[in-house]
Order: structure tokens, then sequence, then C-alpha cells
């Protein structure tokens, strides 16, 4: 089922073109940059966007997923991985890994990735809570017409096909197939007429869709693209913010600021270096400070 | 605006050696409002698709004849002149719609057409306002009820401003309520927009009386065209054939000197032989005595005491339900959408169990039992007839249902395929029949296991007149047989010409139980045309037989009143 659900703030009022251009930003951040401190900063930049859109619980779920991963990702880099200096613990010798070697090192590393994995779910958190997938199918329409059709369909077909699914269950249980006993090689075979009778009902149902379609001149010529979406100053606002944050981050990214070299051993963060990220959480925060001031001076809601 | 001639109109479909439509010549002038009727594969679906361009444009086949709208021959206009002149509404709204929302649903026409965007913003902001729509702007599709479903795919063909509008049963699938919603909007259509309708509806009683023209069908001809309903219903009823409104038929049917289309007009009649009418009320008083000697003989089949059922996220479904229902009864439960009727159904046949209280089938309980092992007593036919078949013949689809129970055959199936007129299509394929035969194969399989209960959940949606009589003769020759019959319904006339009790949930409780004519002659909403007819007239009249009687008894008076002046 649909999970978006709009919500009464700023970030749910935004053009989808702001929103997609802002997770796409972040993502490309988190790709470029592999200093610890500066996927940090995307971190926080994104999840305080995420709770100004009123998210916070879903992304809880979210988090709590992935710092299971993290750890896991940890303990494995810093098993296989034998570079860096500072031996923390040094384990017994196992075939093929031969003798087994904790570094700081390749901990550290561990998390830093772990941070660029947050970063990541949190953005796909967003979108999946803060964008409408029709709205965004809609900014793609004019690449791929067709390719974004058959999604919609999809997406909209596919309740419908859950829904077909239980009730076919229910009907042939009450014709004595045994879909609940037995064992699981007798059961997925019982499963069979539903299948059959699912695939009957799916390419039926298909037939008449496209009849549907083609009585309301689906394919007749070119067609025109249905918009109702608005730009506001707040769009305009935080698109100006995210291309500052972009170019600052992509500075930082060429002259090296935003990369860290975990091995040999791990050194001090360079203060002057780190300047370019407070830069980029500030840029990337704005739409979090902006929902702020919204809900916190009519006066301003007004005006943007 | 448009007006249709067709002349000398035959297709085949594709791989077809009979012709869905033979030699047709009919001309629509604008602003008509057409009723067509007739049985399935009478060709009137495909009639209609002709006029739209479908056929054989979409579909293929061999194509005589010709299509004019407005003199100019429908082969000759482009696609896209023709989709902005005729719109079509089809049966199911779940398989029409494409988009997820309402907006985007409404908008899809406009954007095939290639409008600009402020032409298509003024569209959809002016149907969706005019339907009513503007509440579910920007709802999920698959969050809408089936009237609003439909409701959305006629608003999305309004948007494109057809001159003539075509609806395939556009209401067979919906509710009574929603059913009504849909024609009302279709009339105003029709006559605040003088948009011409060709409508092919089966609940004729709630749409006869709309149309300006009824055209009837049968096997791929008109066979009658006509704009009086007097005349359609005489003729009708001298054929032989079930595709006029009970209250057409019960007039026409005993030979009544005038026939009316709606209960007001029906009153008035009757208004006029007032002081003839003064009746006895012997007939229900009959039927519950021979009901009552039934009754003390028979076996319990379902005893459900203090049933109380709550769904997972908390909505309490069932409230205190108490229902015993014996060998030979015929019970109808009725109630609006939500009322809890199917949730009371699943705990009988096991699919849920009850959360407080008992039920018990054949004296064993419920929960104790699984749904596999309740089939071979409790027989379940849902609304939809495909949801059962799957496999290349008739006869494997009842085998299938013995195999499943552990049963053998012992003549039991050649005499159900017998009984259901099926035993011709023994080796054909269940999913090329027509949508009567379907369900009497689905029937088939369900009774091959000799249940001592059948449910059906809706049997009548979708099916005409003729197909509902057969089916009510089915479940009445079943339930001689001594099998308790248990069906949920919206539709009113069935209940009222085949049942015995009727049973009224509302919000999860059975707000009231009782015999046919007490139940459904004294209510306003759950009562046929025939009882609405009577009311204050003759008591505790419910079927069409009580009816003719009536209305014969009135003729005779009539004609001894004559001869004594």
């Amino acid at each position: 089922m649909l999970v978006y659900r709009e919500k009464d703030n700023l970030i749910h009022k935004l053009h989808p073109f702001t929103l997609i251009f802002y997770i796409g930003i972040v993502f490309l951040l988190s790709l470029v940059f592999n200093h610890p401190i500066y996927l940090l900063g995307l971190f926080l930049a994104v999840g305080a966007v995420i709770i100004a859109g009123g998210h916070f619980s879903e992304w809880k779920v979210y988090l709590k997923f992935s710092v299971t991963m993290i750890i896991i990702i940890m303990v494995i880099n810093a098993i296989f991985v034998q570079a860096g200096d500072t031996v923390l613990l040094v384990g017994p010798r196992v075939p093929v890994l031969g003798k087994i070697v904790i570094t700081l090192e390749a901990l550290a590393f561990g998390a830093g990735m772990g941070i660029r994995l947050l970063v990541m779910i949190s953005i796909f958190c967003l979108y999946t809570y803060a964008v409408h997938p029709d709205k965004a199918l809609k900014l793609f329409s004019r690449l791929g017409n067709k390719s974004v059709l058959v999604i919609t369909l999809s997406t909209r077909l596919f309740p419908l096909m859950v829904r077909d699914f239980q009730r076919i269950t229910e009907v042939q249980r009450c014709r004595g197939v045994k879909l609940d006993t037995g064992r699981w090689w007798e059961r997925a075979k019982n499963l069979l007429p539903v299948i059959s009778v699912l695939l009957l009902s799916c390419l039926e149902r298909s037939l008449q869709l496209a009849e549907s379609m083609h009585a309301r001149g689906y394919g007749s010529g070119s067609r025109s693209y249905y918009s109702r979406e608005l730009w506001r100053p707040r769009d305009y606002l935080i698109l100006s913010a995210l291309i500052i944050g972009l170019i600052s981050g992509l500075w930082a990214a060429l002259k090296g600021w935003s990369t860290y070299s975990y091995y040999p051993r791990l050194t001090l963060f360079n203060p002057g270096e780190l300047k370019t990220a407070v830069i980029v959480v500030i840029t990337l925060a704005v739409p979090a400070i902006l929902n702020w001031g919204w809900k916190k001076w009519p006066l301003l809601r007004s005006k943007i | 605006m448009a007006f249709i001639k067709i002349k000398n109109l035959t297709y085949y479909y594709p791989d077809n050696k009979n012709p869905a439509l033979d030699s047709i010549s009919l001309e629509i002038p604008e602003g008509q409002f057409v009723l067509v009727v007739g049985g399935s594969g009478s060709g009137k679906s495909t009639l209609i698709r002709a006029i739209a361009g479908l056929v054989p444009d979409f579909y293929g086949g061999t194509y005589g004849g010709k299509v004019y709208l407005d003199n100019k021959e429908i082969k000759q206009l482009d696609r896209r002149s023709l989709v902005q002149q005729v719109g079509m509404v089809f049966q199911d709204p779940e398989s029409q719609l494409v988009m997820t929302n309402v907006e985007q649903e409404v908008a899809f026409g406009l954007e095939n057409l290639g409008l600009s965007n402020s032409l298509m913003k003024r569209r959809v902001m002016e149907v969706t306002s005019a339907m009513a729509l503007s509440d579910y702007f920007h709802s999920f599709t698959p969050e809408l009820s089936g009237g609003q479903k439909q409701k959305v795919a006629l608003a999305s063909v309004l948007a494109m401003q057809p001159d003539i509008l075509l609806l395939d049963e556009p209401t067979s699938q919906l509710d009574p309520i929603a059913g009504e919603e849909i024609l009302t909007m279709i009339r105003r259509l029709n006559e605040e927009n003088g948009i011409t309708v060709v409508l092919i509806e089966q609940r004729l009683e709630r749409c006869f009386h709309l149309a300006d023209r009824v055209l009837v069908m049968d096997k791929g001809k008109i066979i009658f065209d006509h704009h009086a309903p007097d005349t359609i219903s005489r003729w009708a009823v001298k054929n032989n054939t079930s595709f006029i409104p009970p209250l057409a038929k019960l007039f026409a049917g005993v030979g009544f000197s005038e026939v009316p289309t709606t209960v007001k007009q029906g009153r008035e009649i009757l208004k006029s032989y007032y002081p003839l009418l003064n009746f006895s009320t012997e007939t229900p008083t009959r039927a519950e005595k021979t009901k009552k000697s039934q009754k003390s003989s028979g076996e319990t089949i379902i005893d459900i005491q203090n049933l109380w059922f709550t769904y997972p996220n908390g909505q309490e479904a069932l409230k205190n339900i108490n229902l015993k229902i014996i060998s030979g009864d015929f019970v109808v439960i009725m109630g609006e959408n939500g009322a809890g009727k199917t949730t009371l159904m699943k705990n009988i046949n096991g699919l849920l169990k009850p959360g407080r209280g008992r039920v018990k089938v054949l004296n064993r309980d419920t929960k104790k039992l699984s749904v596999e092992e309740l089939a071979s007593t409790v027989g379940n036919l849902s609304q939809d007839p495909n949801d059962y078949l799957f496999l290349p013949t008739v006869g494997e689809e009842l085998f299938f249902t013995l195999k499943n129970l552990g049963l053998t055959d012992d003549g039991n199936c050649e005499e159900i395929l017998d009984r259901l007129q099926l035993t011709p299509y023994v080796d054909s394929n269940p999913r090329d029949l027509s949508t009567g035969e379907r369900q009497r194969v689905a029937l088939a399989s369900v009774l091959a296991a000799k249940p001592k209960l059948l449910l059906l959940d809706e049997p009548t949606r979708g099916l005409d007149y003729r197909l509902k009589e057969e089916l009510g003769d089915i479940l009445l020759q079943l339930q001689r047989e001594g099998i308790a019959i248990l069906v949920i319904t919206h539709d009113v006339e069935f209940a009222a010409e085949y049942a015995d009790d009727i049973v009224l949930m509302a919000e999860g409780s059975i707000i009231a139980r009782g015999n046919k004519y007490e139940m459904l002659s004294g209510s306003t909403f759950y009562s046929p045309q025939i009882s609405k007819l009577f009311n204050n007239i003759a008591d505790n009249v419910v079927t069409l037989n009580q009816g003719k009687e009536i209305l014969s008894k009135i003729m005779e008076l009539s004609k001894d009143e004559a001869l004594s002046v």
C-alpha cells in the first residue's frame, strides 16, 4: 500500500523537484565524501530534514535496522582487513585467513563506511515517506513516458493483486484445498490452483485495462503532461542553498579535504579542512531550518 | 452534437463462426437516452463497442457494414477525434482505472489528447466538482469504494467532453445505493447537458423509466425497438422474455390495461380502483404456517451463540450474534456495507474463528475444526465464479473438489451437472462459458461435496433477470432437498421472491429476524417494488405471485362492476 501520507509541514509542501534534487545531492555527496566528519555532517542534515518532515518514528525503524548492519560491516571489515598499525587484538590462526589481527584502523574504516550507509538509508527513508510516488513519476514522465506508465500501473495494481490473492485463497480453502497444513512442498503444490486463477484473472484484467486506455485515446498521438505543482519562494531558497552546498562539497572533494586515509595509522583531523563541512551541513539543513521558522512565525509562512 | 447511424452492421470476433452482431441497422438521434437489454452473449456489449470504434479497432475480427457519427463514417475519423465524441464507461471499476489517484485519473484522457496544461486544469476542476469528487481529489485509487471508483471512471470520460456516452453495465459490480447514484448522474447528464446516452443495464427497475427508448437484443440482432414502456412490457410478456422490471412484468403479466414503470405510476393506477381495494391478508399467514410445520422437523445445521468477533486492527465486526439455521431454511442476510455480513459468513465457514461465544456446525464447535474439515458440510459460493475456475474442463472442476475432500463420486457429479444443465459442457473449458454458466459450474463444484449448508455471497451481482430466475429456482430445489441456504445480498427483489426468512444486520449486530412478509413489506428501503406498490393498499404483499393474485382480483371486480353498471 501507499506509505506516503500528506503532513502539515514545509517539507511536504515543497515542489517535488526540490525534494528530489535534495535527495539527489545528498546521495551524490555521500558517494564523493569519505571523511567521517563530512559523512556525519550529511547524516545530521538529512536527519534534521526527516524530523522536520514528521517522520522520526519511521526513521527510527530504519536506523535500528542499519545499526545492526553497521556492526556486521565493522566486524567483517576488522576480521578480513589486516591493514593498520594499531593492533588491538591478536586472535588464533584460522585456515584460509591466516592469523586474525584486529586493528583500530580497520574498525574505524568500518565505522566510517557505516555512516555512509546510514546517510543512504536515511535518504531512502525520506524519499519513501516524504515524496508522493506519483509526483516523482510525473517529473520523470517527460523522459520515458511508457516505462513511467508501467510503474504507475504496477503501483495501482499491486494492492488489487494482493486482495485478489487473499480472496482466491479463501475460496479455494473452502473447496478443501489445504494451504495451512501438510509439508511445505504439499502446501506449495496446493498453491497452484490459487496462482492459476490469479494469473487468469490478471490476464483478463489487463486486457480490459488496455481497452479502457484505448477508449480514452491512449496512444492516439503525442501526449501532454498535466501538472498542478506550484513554485514558491521556499523552493528557490532551498534550491539556492543546495547549489551552494553542492559547490562547496565538490570544492572540498577537489581539494582533498573530504577524504581521509584510515591506513596505515589514524591521523588527527585538520580543523581547517573541516570548515567546508560546516557550510555543507548548514546549506543541507536549510529545509529543516525553514520549516522551523515556518512553524514559528506565521509572517514567514505567508512570505515563503 | 452527434447522432449515430448504423447500417447493416455484421461482426465476427476473431476465430468465431457465429456473428456477434448480425445485420444491425439503427439510428439514434442526438440527446436520446437508449437502454439496451438482452441476455449475456446477445451482442449488447459488442454493439456499443462498435459505436466506440473498439470493434474492430481493438478486437480485430471480421467487420461488414458501416457506422456513422454525424454522417461521417467512423473508420474515416482519426482516433483522437473519435474518443472526443464518444466516451465509454465499462463494467468493472477495478479494470478501467490506470492512475494512482483521482486527479491524475481524470487528467489521463486529457493528456492522451495532448491538451494544454491550463485547459486540463480547468476541465479536471470542473468535472471533479460537478461529480462531487473534490473530497477524494488526492485519494489513492485502491483505497476508494467501488462506487467512488466508478464515479472516477465516469468523470475521467466526461472530462473529455464527449457528445455520446456509452455505458456497459456500469452498476453491476456496485451495491444498490452506489448504483443508484451513478444512474442518477447519468440521467442528469442526459437531461441537463443533452448528452446522448446508450446504457446497457440489468437493474431495469432503476432505469427503465429513464430511457426514451429500449432496444432488446438477442443473438446479435435487435429483436425489439420501441419507446413506449407498456408496448415493450406487453411484447416481453407475450414472448416470455424476462427483460422488463418487476412492476411492468406484474401489470403486463395479468393483462392489465395500463402498465406502469415506477411505483408512483403504479400506485396512481391502483388508486383509480380504490373502492375495490379491500383485501384480507391470508397469504402470509398461510405461508408462515407451512413454514412453521417444516421448521419443527428440521435438523439444526448452524447454531451460533453469543458470537463476538474483533479484527486484529481492533475493529469490532460482530457483536453478540445469536442465529440458528435448520435444514431446509432459506435465510437472506441484508444490511449496509460494513454491517458484518461477510464476517459472519467467514465465522460460519471457519475462515475466521470466534473471539467469544460459539459457532456450532452440526453440533461441532468450529474452533476445533479447520476450514478444510468444514468444507464438506459448508458449501461456499463467492461473488465471482472466476475465483473457482482454473481447470481445462467443467468435469475436472467437480472432481477437483471431491479429490480435495477425499470423497469419491457415487454418480452425484453426473446428477448435479444434469440438474444445473451443464451436461453438454462437461468437456468445455469453464472460462469460455457465459456468466450464468460459469456461476453454475462454480455452484456445481461446491455441490459436488454434498454440503448440508450452502453459503452464497452476493450471488445475483451482475446477473440478468433470466439468470437470477434460474439461480433462484435451483436454490429452491436444493432447499426442498433439505439443504439449508444462507445468502448475503443487497438484492431486495431476489430476497422477496425466494427467501423464507430475512436477517437484518447493522454495525455488527442482528437488528431483526423474521419471515419475509413481515420484514420486507413494512420497510421503506428494504422492500421490493411490489411491496412499495401495495403499501397501505394490501398488507404483506411481497412476491410477484401475490401481486398477480391481487391484480387479477381487481380486474375481475372491475369487470363485474362494469357489467352491473
